[in-house]
């Protein structure tokens, strides 16, 4: 029996669920020879409730959408927050600095009163979830590895050590020694370190580790040039839920 | 002449080659391998695959990863297997033949020590086939990084472990021939000289000046780095200096002669097939000792980071005979938080390390040279009997000085004409002005200390010995346990934490005698028993009708106290054949040996570590104790 | 009586939310409503304050499939606040990456979205067992379009390399050269594609509106030139918003816009009506063969103009990686200097004309931003659309009157996540 697998998307870009359909023909042939897509409101149109693993996109930024989380809580086996946005709240989160009714005024004028929006938060900020597939976008290789995981009932390995251990695998030169700054240390990996390879620095849209020792980062941004306030503008673009909350 | 020399080149030897030479060499390979080499990128050096020759930047201070990459890399599948009954998985290697162009010899160093790792024992088949199908094609490193410290690890050189290894003499290269394959390569690909005088006064020279580059030096000799860790396991620096420590891991990933890593099962989405990789790992990981119920056999970055100094300097070398930390420096360059240089390390431990053995010598050998058997002069000022054979003594310096002692070390007491006799000192340092010490009435010296009457003057030499460590001891709940006149050491100690009270947490007393006259001390027990800063237990092996205390012998006091086995501290003096049984009891509540505190008697006369009567196998007790842990004592055979 | 009643709560195979309502009774519309719920994202208010570095990096995410289009856009807005010109290098290397995304967005729009509908499935899955080949042709072309902007950028949703003032990272010249070999077979499989559109049946509904697009005497244009309209002279860039004219409606948390007329479209169509003669030989002659001329006024046919714009795109990648080859590509250092200043960027991103407009102080730290997206602009002529089109179906079945209502939304490859936010944010 196949597994049924549905995909629903709250707050975001959608880029997540987009690279989904990112898979070579066999590669798309053998997934679905391994698991039942009966929900994905952005590549089929029949949709179901009966569904055993559901993938959240998005994070929550409006009442109506904790109800309809809530409810797919309830009929999913599984729930796995799929991109930033659902594992940490990720860019959503950065309008949760604005006052609310401020923000609205602003972008709406007068007809604010026809909107509501609440401080945009994860997923698991409402809901219980199961597993994680992390990043700004993910990889499409963490969502299978995901996938396979649940197939084989294993626990996917994702790891809980900093960026900085894939990058020095993938023989990066380290930002720091090129001017820049970077929160690979204190980000989770699993990215292989894609955005230093790629010639950019960590901007830490996996979130953090489990223990990341910020004192210690913040000092080593402040040693390469950045004031305190600075430091914290850094943390704030994918980790700012954490502190909004506090 | 030129190529007659090459039909005669031998290993071991060297020649001079032209520096276009070396280049139609490592172009002639590139036709027929995968060439590695270092080559310039960003301001900074990296291996990178190589199209040509000219690309190598062979003068470089040091590569972001090290050479070892191509022979132990990041990643490699070790097993294919197909899914479902009959797995039936297959070993996989990589055959590839390559060459590896510029490698430091620190870095040979650690080839060679991982070639203790991976084929010595349980030969490692991925290694090997890396390894055999490898060309090391060394440099001499003329521009070592400002954080490299070979020299310091005898590292700098490479005596073996390479094909070939060149030093740049300028104009020409000086190659040494380490294999035949490096000796064919010559043959066959360039042209080569023998060695003139000049080339060799030039290359003398040239090493020479590279080592004055070096700007780091090991502050001890690095053959006693295992011994010094081994007694600085439980120093303060490992929690101060971690505390910035991220476990992000670029330390382990850089380094040469690390190769812990994980394996890892994955299968294709058709789930038919699969394969089982390994890839690099580090202790240094917050995760790497967690086990799937949830423990972490190393939860907390200073265990981690001692972990990872102790492989560089002394587990690496115990068990495969080649020093664990080549001195490259790559960890240095990478730690953003300036904490992993192992050299750092070892240098900060030598450091305090010194200063405990000078403030030892300080107490020790706080008289000059010509003092050393010279005893002092101290006047009795009180005697008092305590039991049939035991009697204490209050002693005052003529000099009105303090003796300046620590619980738990001894003065050594001089009747001329008579002899010399140590015994420990009974009261705490606390206590100024007098110090007292003990005397059981057995032999010559005894009697004749026995017979002295207030006023008297005798000669005291001491302290002596170690004491006990009260900072060990600090914020830790100490059980003392006294058996006969195994009290008189132990009372100035107990003296001390009630001096000190807040310092310390609970303070357990047990005390046992053989009979109720044989007490010692009974006024100042009785006050023991009274004070509720302590909690006193006493026993008598034998009891008379009179006595309404327990009866039985001190173990059977142990098993009524409460213990924290983690913070208690055992401090435990008696005849020797109480410590058997006192052990088995302080084990069966799990207390660790590093928790056992005991003070050893054995025959002394100098007090000094040289007249040699005190020796317990390698240490003098006079000098090392009298005061020793269970954990150092399981190593003193002759001990308990 | 004859009662019509349609409540699609969320229309599917569009990217974000949108519902479409009608309430009609004995023909009378009472209600018929394109309505767009989509959870405001208040980038402009989430733009504020932050660095330069980082702009380009957080304006991306404001799309998943049109990611490099919201780079591309913030890029060049920066560079305009700051006076930078870039080298003639990171144009090539722009337009390339922009190619890239063009094709993928195309083929997943014809390919995934809008060929269901023609086909009578409810999506391209159940094709993987009927129609194989197609399935992984479309596939493969999708997987070219994300292989050549990895080449480029790393990763094609929110790409990686491009920076303000260039690229962090050059690609390698025998990557490009292996997938210009892809490129020259992908007009293989998109002949292929055109044989497939020939034989659907596309309803045929006419409505002229305005057409709005870029326009640059040089080229077909997709990151340069001016806005250009049906109905009016070109303008420069930064003069955007006397085109666009924002106004809320209760009815959407996107805003609407209109110029000339009371709506205007962006996007394929539009671009095709201003742009045509621009398009490459090949393109303009398979357009001939799917019978679509400009100007051409049916909604229905954007998916045509996207096809048609295919070849284009995928000729235009094949020349740009032969000047690449030619000429080399190297790394260019970072000599980028932030100054006070506002800038305009705008792009032709897929689904249309898009503009990003930045107010920086000069620390490099943003004061003000706008963005007007594509979409957006679309969700007024929709509308107009519907009104003109419900009308003259009223007749037919309730299910083929929502079918049809919902391919019109289909065929503007609307892209509603991104248009919800929108205006002018000033902090004082």
């Amino acid at each position: 029996m196949k597994p049924k697998v549905a995909f629903f998307d709250f707050t975001g870009c959608e880029g997540c669920q987009l690279d989904v359909l990112n898979l070579t023909g066999e590669e798309l042939l053998d997934l679905l020879g391994a698991i039942e897509i009966v929900n994905f409101r952005e590549a089929i149109s029949n949709r179901s409730d009966d569904y055993d693993i559901a993938f959240i996109e998005g994070s929550i930024t409006r009442e109506a959408e904790i109800t309809r989380l809530q409810g797919i809580r309830e009929k999913a086996k599984v729930l796995v927050a799929l991109g930033a946005c659902a594992c940490i709240g990720g860019i959503n989160c950065l309008k949760n600095h604005l006052p609310m009714e401020q923000a609205l005024k602003i972008v709406y004028g007068d007809a604010a009163k026809y909107y509501d929006t609440i401080p945009a938060r994860p997923i698991n900020a409402v809901v219980p979830v199961d597993f994680y597939v992390r990043g700004c976008p993910p990889q499409t290789a963490e969502l299978v590895k995901v996938v396979k995981a649940l197939l084989l009932g294993k626990k996917p390995d994702i790891p809980n050590y900093p960026v900085c251990t894939e990058c020095k695998m993938a023989g990066n030169i380290c930002v720091f020694e090129l001017g820049k700054t970077c929160l690979g240390p204190v980000t989770r990996a699993g990215c292989n370190a894609i955005c230093v390879t790629g010639g950019r620095q960590c901007w830490g849209c996996r979130g953090l580790v489990d223990e990341p020792n910020k004192d210690s980062e913040t000092e080593i941004l402040k040693k390469h040039g950045l004031t305190p306030e600075q430091a914290v503008e850094k943390f704030k673009i994918y980790n700012t839920y954490a502190e909004v909350k506090k | 002449m030129m190529t007659s020399s090459a039909e005669a080149i031998e290993i071991k030897k060297s020649v001079v080659i032209s520096k276009q030479g070396f280049k139609n060499l490592v172009n002639s390979l590139i036709k027929k391998m995968d060439v590695y080499g270092v080559i310039a990128k960003k301001g900074k050096f990296v291996y990178d695959s190589i199209g040509n020759a000219d690309e190598l930047a062979l003068s470089y201070d040091v590569t972001v990863l090290p050479p070892t990459a191509y022979l132990f890399p990041p990643r490699e599948t070790i097993l294919r297997f197909a899914l479902g009954n009959g797995a039936k998985p297959e070993p996989v290697t990589d055959d590839t033949s390559r060459a590896i162009i510029g490698v430091h010899p620190c870095d040979i160093n650690a080839i060679r020590m991982l070639d203790e790792a991976f084929i010595t024992t349980n030969p490692d088949p991925n290694y090997i086939a890396r390894r055999k199908n490898s060309l090391i094609v060394g440099v001499s490193d003329l521009t070592p990084s400002p954080k490299s410290f070979a020299p310091s690890m005898g590292t700098h050189i490479a005596e073996s472990g390479f094909d070939l290894m060149l030093t740049d003499i300028g104009s020409k290269y000086i190659v040494a021939i380490g294999s035949r394959k490096g000796a064919n390569l010559i043959k066959k690909y360039t042209k080569s000289s023998p060695l003139s005088t000049e080339d060799i006064a030039k290359q003398i020279s040239v090493l020479d000046r590279a080592l004055t580059r070096y700007k780091l030096n090991l502050n001890v000799p690095r053959e006693r780095l295992p011994k010094l860790l081994e007694e600085s396991y439980d120093d303060a620096y490992w929690k101060a200096r971690s505390d910035t420590c991220l476990s992000c891991g670029s330390c382990v990933m850089v380094c040469p002669t690390c190769f812990c890593f994980d394996v890892q099962d994955d299968v294709a989405l058709n789930l038919k097939e699969g394969q089982r990789t390994r890839q690099w790992d580090g202790c240094m990981l917050v995760d790497f000792a967690k086990v799937a119920t949830g423990e972490n056999f190393r939860q907390d970055k200073a265990s981690r980071f001692r972990h990872r100094i102790y492989r560089k300097g002394k587990y690496v070398l115990e068990r495969y005979g080649r020093m664990g930390c080549v001195g490259c420096g790559r960890c240095a360059v990478a730690c953003l938080a300036e904490i992993a240089s192992p050299l750092e390390a070892f240098n900060a431990i030598a450091e305090s390390w010194q200063v405990k053995q000078e403030a030892k010598r300080i107490l020790r050998e706080a008289r000059p040279e010509e003092e050393l058997y010279l005893p002092r002069p101290a006047q009795l000022v009180r005697v008092e009997q305590l039991a049939a054979k035991e009697k204490v003594f209050e002693m005052k310096f003529l000099d009105g000085k303090d003796l300046g002692h620590q619980p738990g070390q001894f003065v050594s007491v001089s009747i001329m004409g008579i002899g010399e006799s140590p015994f420990g000192v009974a009261t705490s340092p606390t206590r100024t002005g007098s110090f007292e010490f003990a005397v059981r009435n057995v032999g010559s010296v005894t009697n004749a200390i026995h017979n002295l009457q207030k006023g008297a003057v005798v000669g005291i030499r001491g302290p002596f010995g170690n004491g006990f460590d009260v900072k060990a001891l600090e914020g830790k709940d100490i059980l003392f346990i006294a058996g006969g006149i195994g009290l008189f050491p132990v009372r100035s100690l107990i003296q001390y934490v009630l001096d000190n009270r807040n310092q310390f947490g609970r303070a357990i007393v047990l005390f046992g005698a053989r009979t109720p006259a044989e007490r010692l001390f009974v006024d100042e027990l009785a006050t023991w028993k009274n004070n509720p800063a302590l909690e006193f237990y006493e026993t008598v092996d034998r009891g008379t009708p009179e006595w309404t205390g327990n009866v039985g012998v001190i173990t059977t006091l142990i098993p009524k106290v409460q213990l924290d086995p983690r913070k208690t501290m055992a401090i435990v003096v008696g005849p020797p054949i109480m410590y058997r049984f006192v052990i088995v009891e302080l084990k069966k509540k799990d207390l660790p040996d590093e928790n056992i505190i005991m003070s050893l008697e054995r025959r002394m006369k100098c007090g000094v570590g040289k007249c040699g009567h005190c020796q317990i196998n390698g240490v003098y007790v006079c000098q090392e104790g009298p005061v020793f842990s269970l954990a150092q004592l399981r190593n003193l055979r002759e001990a308990v | 009586m004859t009662q019509v009643k349609v409540d699609v709560h969320y229309v599917t195979r569009v990217e974000g939310h949108g519902n479409l309502i009608l309430d009609a009774t004995d023909g009378k519309i009472e209600k018929l409503l394109w309505e767009v719920p989509e959870s405001p994202r208040f980038f402009e208010a989430m733009l504020i304050g932050r660095h330069y570095d980082d702009v380009h990096h957080i304006a991306s995410r404001i799309c998943g499939i049109c990611s490099i289009a919201h780079t591309t856009a913030s890029i060049q807005a920066t560079e305009a606040a700051f006076g930078i010109q870039p080298s003639e290098q990171t144009i090539l290397l722009r337009k390339l990456l922009f190619d890239a995304e063009m094709l993928e967005s195309h083929v997943l729009h014809t390919l995934f979205l809008v060929a269901p509908d023609f086909l009578g499935v409810d999506s391209v899955l159940p094709l993987a067992e009927t129609h194989k080949d197609v399935v992984v042709m479309a596939l493969r072309m999708k997987k070219l379009a994300y292989n050549l902007a990895e080449a480029l950028a790393q990763r094609k949703t929110h790409p990686l390399s491009c920076v303000v003032g260039g690229f962090a990272k050059v690609p390698n010249i025998n990557e490009l050269k292996a997938l210009k070999k892809r490129l020259v077979e992908c007009l293989g499989d998109l002949d292929v594609q055109t044989s497939i559109f020939k034989t659907v049946k596309i309803p045929d509904f006419i409505r002229e509106t305005e057409y709005i697009a870029l326009k640059d005497p040089k080229e077909y244009a997709w990151i340069s030139g001016k806005i250009a309209s049906s109905d009016a002279p070109a303008v420069p860039i930064d003069q955007y918003l006397g085109v666009t004219n924002e106004f809320c409606v209760p009815t959407s948390t996107a805003k609407y816009t209109k110029n000339k007329r009371d709506a205007y479209m962006v996007g394929a169509l539009a671009r095709f009506n201003l742009n045509y003669n621009q398009l490459s030989t090949r393109a303009k002659k398979v357009a001939q063969e799917l019978g679509i001329s400009a100007p051409c006024f049916n909604p229905y046919m954007i998916s045509v103009a996207q096809l048609v714009e295919t070849y284009h795109i995928v000729e235009d990648a094949i020349s740009l990686i032969d000047q690449l080859v030619d000429r080399g590509v190297k790394e260019e250092p970072d000599k980028v200097k932030p100054r006070a200043g506002r800038g305009v960027g705008a792009v032709e991103a897929p689904r249309g004309i898009l503009f990003h407009d930045y107010t920086y102080d000069a620390n490099g730290i943003i004061t003000k931003a706008n963005c007007i997206i594509p979409t957006n602009q679309n969700h007024n002529n929709i509308q107009k659309d519907l009104e003109a089109l419900v009308p003259k179906i009223l007749d037919k079945p309730q299910a083929e009157i929502q079918k049809m209502m919902e391919m019109l939304v289909r065929a503007y490859d609307p892209c509603i996540s991104c248009s919800a936010h929108a205006l002018t944010v000033t902090f004082k």
